[in-house]
């Protein structure tokens, strides 16, 4: 009657817990049914497209739907391959092949290394780059409100400078933002008393920089020196360099996150605290970028292009920063800094202004 | 049929109580294959596969574990999965970006998600159980919006308000909401830890790490007595420290790894107890009683051990770990089963959505039943 043996298991008619010991075998053709093992009645029976048979995975049992929810249980996996050849797909074969434990999984073990440095090194950067094309101009603004707000809130004051000292370095200060690519219009230069936040200087993303009243004050009366900084600022807007900084940490995470079952809690935790060193780099990266941007706008406005150098050069005598570029900083060594960028001020100063890099 | 009265079929006459162990099956060499297809298509692409791989990674580990002469399964479909995956990644990263353009509203933000939380574990811990079975019936999970506010909320203000000490107590609200709600064929499943015993479990973790602390504060200050002065130099970067300030600085240089390393420990430690705890105090359907006798010392090891093969390997060594983990796991814990246990009848209609489940999936919650 069966064309093929039988394959033995447990029968459980629908929502039971109770077992069968029963037999599933191959009716006719198109129909498979179970049988009682003991008494050999007929348990439930299908035609073979009806059956819900679930994939193959390593040697875990075999569970086969019947139409009338009663289900029949194996552990001979060859078995039901062999049995249901054609009601089971050959997608999950090909995948239960290629799991077998033989030698040719270390190609596999190959190709999962190059892929994670290939998705690190290429894909992430490039789903970075189309989440920053794609971020529409009322993010960055609201961003940048709420950044401000709050910090309005909890550290800053209005400024106390002059009047005529404000209006002269944004006067300097319009005069570098209309060589950006995106025009002084997008740029707004915002004076602060810095309070507890001391001499500083950053970038919002949608084109808002702060500056302290506390580094003016700490330049004296050398406009260039504020000016070389706020070419720096503006090196950050024109890169979107928080908004890149935010997608990368946002994917890398997400992407950990989504793998973290397959590699355990631990070294989740040790992937997202490797991460987060990674993502310094990349802060050094675009502090420099930032530097050299400050250099050439600053040529480029027929200032003084290595005065970034000269306010790293301050900084480092008025606060003594003398540490590394440790791997544990955002920002690059001042020395290492001082010395690029001067570097790159005479290098642009003999072959003249160059056109920002982008 | 039976969904207001659920039952036991009957004919069930064998009253002798049986020690039935839990038996892991299977092994690192059948894991190896299918987690490295797992890893290798997650990655390549970028995550979407993760559903999938999820599902046959539950479907191994479920399937191998075994009790008496059948195994459990798992039955989340991909489709369940990725999409609690997407809404709980929508929900992660729309709370930190309105953490980022709303600093003012931090507070108002930290509340509603203290508020979310009890929800999303509720249907999280709903899913896993109802995607559950045991012999062609499901589990199902009963647990409510206040006994998971109760148990993850206030528990875990509770443990960092009194740095631990009562640690226990929140233990107690936790097994007992995870396991104590849990049902199997609509008959009920009961857990109520004692308190003792919990702390009896607590004070070897507790007297350990307060030691440590102590051991840490006593080598600071000798440090900064002994050896002040030539230390400022080195940790204080050429700035004004004082020798005290010093000793301090270069303990935590040096002394900071091990910390970690004995917070680690004292929790695992922590944990394999109140897990014997509380599993020995739980009884299903009022008659088969549960038990756990993990090594405490022996869970730390393996743990340990673990996380270094894999860290060193680059994570060649994890699917061992796991299959070495679940086995030992299986292993130590038992039912003592009064009657038969095949039965029960399903009660199941609908799963439920995976959202909560993958939310805890995605930010780590693990409570491994």
């Amino acid at each position: 009657m069966a064309f093929e043996p039988a394959v033995t298991g447990t029968w459980h008619a629908a929502r039971s817990g109770r077992d069968i010991a029963a037999e599933l075998f191959v009716f006719d053709e198109d129909t498979a049914a179970v049988r009682d093992t003991q008494t050999g009645a007929i348990l439930a029976r299908g035609t073979r497209s009806s059956l819900v048979v679930s994939r193959r995975v390593g040697s875990v049992p075999r569970r086969i739907g019947f139409p009338d929810d009663s289900v029949f249980v194996s552990r001979d996996n060859d078995g039901v391959d062999r049995l249901l050849a054609d009601t089971i797909g050959h997608g999950s074969r090909w995948l239960v092949e290629i799991e077998r434990f033989r030698p040719r999984l270390i190609v596999l073990v190959a190709a999962v290394a190059l892929l994670a440095v290939g998705v690190y090194r290429f894909a992430v950067p490039l789903l970075v780059e189309a989440a920053v094309l794609a971020t529409p101009e009322i993010v960055p603004e609201l961003m940048s409100k709420g950044v401000l707000a709050s910090l309005d809130e909890t550290a800053f004051s209005q400024s106390m400078l002059s009047e005529q000292r404000r209006a002269g370095i944004a006067t300097g200060f319009h005069e570098l933002a209309a060589l950006a690519p995106r025009g002084a219009a997008r740029f707004d230069l915002q004076f602060r008393s810095g309070g507890s936040i001391g001499p500083n200087a950053f970038a919002l993303p949608d084109g808002t920089i702060v500056i302290t009243d506390e580094l003016i004050e700490l330049a004296g009366s050398d406009d260039d020196l504020v000016l070389g900084v706020l070419g720096h600022e503006i090196g950050h807007v024109e890169h979107d360099h928080s908004l890149r900084q935010l997608y990368r940490a946002a994917g890398v995470v997400g992407l950990i996150m989504v793998i973290g079952g397959d590699v355990g809690s631990g070294v989740q935790d040790l992937l997202v605290q490797g991460s987060a060193l990674l993502a310094l780099s990349y802060s050094r990266r675009q502090e420099r970028d930032a530097d050299r941007y400050s250099v050439e706008i600053m040529a480029r406005a027929g200032r003084d292009p290595a005065a970034i150098a000269r306010f790293f050069e301050l900084m480092r005598t008025r606060f003594g920063d003398t540490g590394d570029s440790a791997i544990l900083t955002t920002h690059p060594a001042t020395g290492e800094r001082i010395e690029e960028t001067r570097r790159y001020a005479a290098e642009i100063a003999q072959n003249g202004p160059a056109v920002p890099s982008d | 049929m039976n969904e207001t009265t659920p039952t036991r079929e009957d004919g069930d006459v064998d009253q002798t109580m049986r020690r039935e162990p839990f038996v892991f099956t299977g092994t690192a060499r059948e894991y190896f294959g299918i987690w490295l297809v797992n890893v290798f298509l997650t990655i390549l692409t970028l995550g979407i596969y993760s559903a999938w791989a999820k599902v046959r990674r539950m479907r191994f580990f479920h399937g191998s574990t075994w009790l008496g002469d059948a195994s459990f399964e798992y039955h989340a479909r991909p489709g369940q999965i990725l999409l609690g995956r997407i809404i709980a990644l929508a929900l992660i990263a729309t709370y930190n970006l309105a953490l980022y353009f709303a600093p003012g509203f931090s507070i108002v933000l930290a509340i509603g998600f203290f508020l979310a939380l009890p929800y999303l574990v509720m249907r999280g811990l709903r899913f896993r159980a109802r995607v559950t079975s045991y012999r062609n019936v499901r589990f199902d999970f009963e647990g409510g919006y206040w006994g998971a506010l109760l148990a993850y909320v206030a528990g875990g203000v509770l443990t960092w308000g009194t740095l631990g000490v009562l640690a226990p107590v929140a233990s107690r609200w936790i097994w007992s909401y995870t396991l104590g709600n849990l049902t199997y064929g609509g008959r009920p499943i009961d857990c109520d830890p004692r308190l003792e015993k919990l702390f009896g479990q607590w004070w070897l973790p507790a007297i350990l790490f307060g030691g440590g602390i102590l051991l840490f504060l006593i080598g600071s200050v000798a440090l900064g007595y002994l050896y002040g002065s030539e230390l400022a130099d080195i940790v204080g970067g050429g700035g004004g420290v004082g020798t005290l300030t010093a000793g301090v600085l270069a303990l935590i240089y040096v002394g900071f790894l091990p910390l970690i390393v004995l917070y680690v420990i004292v929790g695992l430690l922590y944990h394999a107890g109140s897990r014997n705890a509380a599993v020995s105090e739980t009884v299903i359907d009022g008659r088969h009683a549960l038990a756990s006798t993990l090594g405490r010392w022996r869970y730390v090891w393996i743990s340990i051990t673990n996380l270094i093969a894999t860290v060193f390997t680059l994570g060649l060594l994890r699917p061992w770990a796991a299959v070495r983990m679940a086995r030992y796991l299986a292993i130590c814990t038992a039912v003592d089963t009064v009657g038969a246990l095949d039965s029960y009848i399903d009660t199941i209609t609908d799963e439920g959505a995976a959202v909560g489940a993958e939310y805890m999936d995605v930010e780590g919650l693990d409570f491994g039943f």
